[in-house]
């Protein structure tokens, strides 16, 4: 630990940084301070910031529940991909904007993503509980097979590596609380993945905290031993744990795909854009609090948002430069702040009866 | 005095015949086999309700799987489970708390980061709101009512990173209590406990045996069995000797049933000859891995032909003390010097070339590479050495046949060179480290918990190789939390407490009480007002190393 930089130290040269920005921006509104701040603070930007942290808020509390409960699921992008590619597939077919029984083929489609990130997230289980396979080997592979898998369904149905479009989910405004000034356009006049957001984070935070399974998952990632020995067994713990990771992952990536893309691109790092990775990223720097992993996620988002519309009014910033600094913030809060502590067991297999 | 019954008719003395008093545990005839191993063979207990039942044996002898097999782990292969007379078949530990049983194992079953209450209740939480949530007042509530009850004093929201040793074994039994167990197996409960908590536990068992509770407890150590247990099981290799009365018996007889052979329990220390000063440690400052200052100032001195004791609870700098003079950690300030070598900047090789030999205190951690050999750890250490190394290469037969040499002189069971460390028992695994060790040709040997998960037999034999080598002249620098060890074993005798020295002292001018207070950090009267004006204050450095 180095002296000096502690916390705090850390917190006040952050925001007497932010309020020289704010001090320049206001005085000075068309110098570089003053354009930021006005992009920084548009409505637009704010929009986008959520829609944008969706999948990594999604993917984080995924991935939280799956690491305290000892499997690290570094697959977790793989979920992500795997569940907004046949989001956007099935919608296809079955032809989006129609519906079936009453329900849109978007929620049709929403469904069968969350579904195939399921069933990876329960091969993955399989793999590391039942054949003690290497957890960072198995993610890897999961990513790897969903960055080759999908561009290939991809080709065979529409010839190319990007899928059709079937547009987006329409935004459901809440009547009364939607007119709230400032927050009101925000958190009640959105696409429901937003609202499957806030709903899903709150969920995962109520489990882990306050119910008997969710102190499981925590005893299994800390001491399987211990657990086991009080008569829960650590596989069930372990692979109800990695399919709520499929769960969540998938409600991410689908909903994603289906409310902010449309469409997906199975190219290169396809459209994900390693967003499962920064949720890793996400949940480490929060410590695994489910409540800060979604205030880092609107963090990291905010940075992207904030990327794309800068380069939107003609500044030409580096964006690959600008997705580095999830990772450049995880490695400077473990460096400096050294509160992020995995759990003891993550990583290792655990075997029942072993002495 | 109860009358513990066995039905098969053994010859060892002091056997009860039967009796169909009120048993709360029988264990019929169990047999458990694991590959290649038989680890019970044909096991009888009976354990009479609101009793202290000691289960008694080397390490290796069976007892943790004879007790893995009550507490569902481990199902046999054949025999029977009969729990307050009824015959049971447990599947899975859940079963076994069902029935009653609750188990304490020797490290203790608790995740540091939840708090009493929510390890307490781990697997077994009441619930409210349909079940959507842990009652957490509830849980509180009822633990405070079993520490009324049994006159414990745990505080039920404190997290267990922040509890003692002793407060987190309370937590365990508290544990199995919340779940209704009426009998609790022990494993091995004194194995990290001071003198004083020592005491402390016995009472909690008489507490709990008052209230009608049975207690099994699990242990190598004689002393124990006699002064705590009604009734007393031996186990060798995984045969029931026998169950004696500890009214009845001797611990010399124990032993013999023990080890199957007479044994000297006490190693004998014959006054030897100091030479020069091999090791001399001046003025040492170590902080441990989060920066905080462990070991305060320590100086200390060990002779060729002299064993320098180090006791002290564990946790109170004499592990960072340990790796600052083996070279695995760089103390703040202060210098160690070796063989007239000033070797505070010398690397770990170059320690170990010096002749600077060390068995660890984690075996698994430090001593030896698990996925490994005999063979392969048997150089460990040596492996850049003449001796084992052909034009660069290393000699691959000349390794073996040391490794080999190692496994017969020092007992290592089973006696393959080629099987993984991690598939010996850690007794094995510990003596053969030590055999590494001691035939690196030292010249000092600093031996943290030698014996540690030893069994008796094997311990008499590193006691007598550790003074055969301090006979030849070598300087021995000893750190143990087994008193009789420490104490039997030392020319002179130091007491470390967070992070000084309490005193250094001839070990025959300390007894077990005097030895316990200052390892909790209080100077007992008589030696308080013969020491000097400051002796009071635990962070003076007590005069070291001069007094030899």
């Amino acid at each position: 630990m180095i002296d000096g930089l502690s916390r705090w130290t850390v917190i006040a040269i952050t925001a007497s940084v932010a309020v020289l920005w704010i001090a320049l921006g206001v005085v000075f509104p068309d110098s570089w301070a003053g354009v930021t701040l006005s992009v920084a603070a548009s409505p637009g930007t704010h929009t986008a910031m959520l829609r944008l942290a969706v999948p990594i808020a999604l993917a984080a509390i995924g991935g939280i529940f799956a690491e305290k409960s000892g499997v690290i699921n570094i697959g977790i992008e793989g979920l992500l991909i795997v569940s907004a590619f046949s989001a956007v597939i099935v919608t296809f077919w079955l032809g989006s904007g129609e519906s079936t029984f009453a329900v849109s083929h978007h929620w049709w489609g929403l469904l069968a993503g969350v579904l195939v990130s399921t069933l990876f997230a329960l091969l993955f289980a399989v793999v590391c509980i039942e054949y003690k396979a290497d957890q960072i080997i198995a993610g890897l592979a999961l990513w790897l097979i969903a960055l080759g898998l999908a561009p290939f369904v991809s080709r065979i149905v529409f010839d190319s590596p990007n899928t059709g479009n079937v547009g987006t989910f329409d935004n459901v405004t809440i009547p009364v609380l939607s007119e709230i000034p400032l927050l009101g356009y925000l958190l009640f006049d959105t696409p429901p993945q937003v609202y499957l957001m806030f709903g899903a984070v709150l969920v995962g935070w109520y489990v882990l905290n306050w119910t008997s399974f969710g102190r499981w998952v925590v005893a299994s990632g800390e001491n399987p031993k211990a657990l086991d020995t009080a008569g829960v067994d650590v596989r069930k713990v372990r692979y109800a744990a990695v399919i709520l990771s499929g769960v969540f992952a998938g409600l991410g990536g689908a909903g994603f795909a289906l409310g902010q893309l449309g469409t997906f691109a199975g190219g290169g790092e396809t459209d994900m854009q390693g967003r499962g990775f920064i949720a890793i990223a996400t949940y480490l720097f929060a410590n695994y609090h489910p409540l800060g992993a979604l205030a880092g996620s609107f963090l990291f988002a905010g940075l992207d948002a904030f990327q794309l519309r800068i380069q939107n009014i003609g500044y030409a910033v580096p964006s690959e430069l600008i997705r580095t600094i999830p990772y450049v913030t995880v490695i400077l809060v473990i460096t400096f702040v050294g509160k992020t502590r995995l759990p003891d067991a993550a990583g290792e297999n655990y075997e029942s009866g072993e002495d | 005095m109860t009358e513990p019954g066995t039905e098969h008719t053994d010859d060892a003395g002091g056997v009860e015949t039967a009796t169909a008093g009120d048993l709360a545990v029988h264990l019929d005839g169990i047999t458990k086999r694991f590959p290649g191993v038989v680890a019970n063979d044909d096991v009888d207990l009976l354990v009479e309700r609101g009793s202290v039942h000691a289960l008694l044996g080397e390490n290796g002898a069976g007892k943790t799987t004879l007790m893995n097999v009550l507490y569902g782990l481990y199902e046999p292969n054949e025999g029977r489970v009969v729990v307050d007379g009824t015959e049971r078949a447990f599947g899975s530990p859940r079963d076994a708390i069902d029935a009653g049983i609750g188990m304490i194992h020797q490290h203790f079953m608790l995740v540091d980061t939840m708090t009493v209450a929510e390890n307490i209740a781990l697997g077994n939480e009441p619930r409210k709101w349909f079940g959507m949530a842990v009652d957490r007042e509830r849980i509180e509530r009822e633990i405070r009512d079993l520490c009324d009850r049994y006159g414990f004093d745990v505080d039920p929201t404190a997290t267990i990173a922040d509890c003692s040793v002793g407060v987190q074994q309370r937590v365990e039994i508290l544990k199995a209590l919340y779940r209704g167990a009426d009998v609790l197996i022990l494993d091995e409960p004194t194995a990290v406990l001071t003198p004083q908590e020592v005491e402390g536990l016995y009472d909690v068992l008489e507490e709990l045996t008052a209230q009608g509770k049975t207690i099994i407890f699990i242990t190598h150590k004689l002393g124990e069995a006699t002064h705590a247990a009604d009734a007393i099981t031996v186990l060798r290799d995984g045969e029931s000797v026998g169950t004696v009365d500890p009214n009845r018996t001797t611990r010399e007889e124990l032993a013999e049933y023990m080890v199957g052979r007479e044994v000297l329990l006490e190693a004998e220390t014959e006054p030897n000859e100091v030479g020069e000063t091999i090791l001399s440690v001046e003025d040492i400052a170590v902080e441990d891995a989060r920066g905080v200052e462990v070991v305060s100032g320590i100086d200390l001195e060990v002779r060729a032909g002299e064993i320098l004791g180090i006791a002290g609870v564990d946790g109170n700098g004499q592990a960072e003390l340990i790796e600052a003079i083996t070279g695995l950690r760089a103390p703040e300030r202060g210098s160690v010097v070796f063989d007239d070598a000033d070797v505070t900047d010398w690397s770990r090789r170059d320690r170990i070339d010096a002749g600077m030999s060390y068995i660890p205190e984690d075996r698994h951690e430090r001593g030896l590479v698990m996925s490994f050999d005999l063979v392969e750890n048997g150089v460990l250490g040596s492996q850049r050495s003449e001796e084992f190394s052909e034009s660069g290469r290393i000699d691959w037969q000349g390794v073996r046949d040391h490794s080999e040499e190692i496994i017969e002189t020092y007992d290592v069971r089973p006696p393959d060179a080629e099987a993984d460390a991690e598939s010996l028992s850690g007794g094995n695994q510990q003596k053969f480290i030590v055999g590494r060790e001691f035939e690196r040709d030292p010249r000092l040997v600093v031996a943290t918990h030698p014996t540690r998960g030893v069994d008796i037999g094997s311990t008499e034999f590193i006691h007598e190789r550790l003074l055969e080598l301090r006979r030849a002249g070598i300087a021995i620098l000893l750190v143990s939390s087994n008193l009789d060890e420490v104490r039997s074993l030392s020319d002179r005798l130091a007491v470390i407490y967070e992070g000084s020295f309490m005193d250094v002292t001839d070990p025959d001018d300390l007894t077990e009480e005097g030895l316990g207070l200052l390892m909790a950090g209080e100077r007992p009267e008589s030696r308080a007002a013969s020491d000097s004006a400051d002796g009071m204050s635990p962070t003076t450095d007590a005069d070291s190393g001069g007094d030899a």
